[in-house]
């Protein structure tokens, strides 16, 4: 049976390389996806990768397993960086959500639903994900894509599972909605 | 009725990508500074010891050459012990989880040390001392004692 992630934490807080190896080998990809999910960008989901188990070596020892599961301590290392790297850029570049709003209104489909292949269903709904606020993007990155459950996604979010519960009902009724009005648009055009 | 096609969506786009991984370079990066960190934490634990010892023994020296010098307290019956705060003696101070309290007795001019007031003439008077000392050995806390008539 393989060892928990608390019990590797703890091995490798005492210098056990492989348990670290180990925990990296088993997390990373959760990370990496929630991070390219949340950006759309190959780098910065490296680099945040990278600034999580970086922050891990550091505080490990501030995980408190009475407050969620390890995963969800680094899904809420990886949010922080995430949303200030966002914040950064949206300073840097200020925000045209038209722009993804376009490249999901200028694909040639008349129903996204029925009509269009399999990948470029995919790739609007990720177009349509990166378009809705963080708040409500972390929401279905998590629960939706990575499969966490609410009670990660609330110790991860540092909310209410409530509160997770209805950003992903709000969540996923905006994704629905963006999809259904370029849908709508081009049909009248 | 038609069946709303959002969950189908992002499953789609969950299971497309269940296999990005990050590069593995990251791990290596990662894997050089977990040793590097794992010798510099080394280093300082040896750096500590061999400060500890020396704080150690400096202790043991002064309480040793004090008892030579010092008059007798008066008999413990007679007296209660009156102490100051702990003044730390780390910054800033590694975490603390147990330690053990050893009483001492020093010079009173390493009250000066913590900040207190000394006068002149009374620096090489002895004074009793608790030292808290944490469980790898190293002193953290300084508090002073001082004997009061009942």
């Amino acid at each position: 049976m393989s060892d928990s992630d608390e019990k590797l934490l703890a091995q490798m807080l005492k210098g056990d390389e492989d348990a670290f190896a180990t925990l990296y080998r088993r997390r990373q990809g959760s990370v990496y996806r929630f991070a390219l999910h949340m950006t759309r960008s190959f780098a910065v989901a490296e680099d945040v990768t990278q600034e999580v188990f970086l922050m891990l070596l550091e505080s490990g020892r501030r995980f408190d397993s009475s407050r969620g599961t390890l995963l969800s301590f680094l899904y809420g290392i990886a949010r922080n960086h995430v949303l200030r790297r966002i914040e950064k850029d949206s300073r840097e570049q200020p925000a045209h959500p038209s722009e993804i709003e376009d490249c999901i209104a200028s694909e040639d489909f008349a129903d996204p639903i029925d009509d269009l292949t399999r990948r470029e269903a995919i790739e609007t709904v990720r177009r349509a994900i990166v378009s809705l606020p963080p708040i409500y993007r972390e929401v279905v990155v998590l629960c939706d894509l990575e499969d966490a459950s609410y009670e990660d996604a609330a110790a991860a979010l540092d909310c209410p599972m409530g509160t997770v519960r209805s950003r992903l009902s709000r969540a996923r009724a905006m994704l629905a909605a963006r999809l259904v009005k370029k849908t709508v648009g081009i049909a009248y055009e | 009725m038609n069946k709303d096609p959002i969950p189908d969506l992002l499953r789609a786009l969950a299971e497309a990508d269940a296999t990005e991984e990050a590069p593995p370079e990251i791990e290596l990066r990662l894997r050089r500074e977990f040793r590097s960190r794992k010798r510099r934490r080394m280093w300082t634990r040896l750096a500590w010891g061999a400060s500890a010892a020396a704080a150690v023994l400096l202790v043991v020296v002064a309480t040793w050459h004090y008892r030579q010098t010092a008059p007798a307290l008066p008999q413990a019956e007679a007296v209660h012990e009156v102490v100051t705060d702990f003044y730390p003696l780390v910054n800033p101070a590694p975490p603390f989880e147990r330690g053990r309290l050893l009483r001492v007795e020093l010079p009173a001019s390493a009250m000066r040390m913590v900040g207190l007031p000394v006068h002149a003439e009374h620096l090489s008077d002895p004074v009793q001392a608790d030292v808290l000392v944490g469980e790898e050995g190293l002193p953290r806390a300084i508090r002073f004692v001082k004997f009061e008539a009942k």
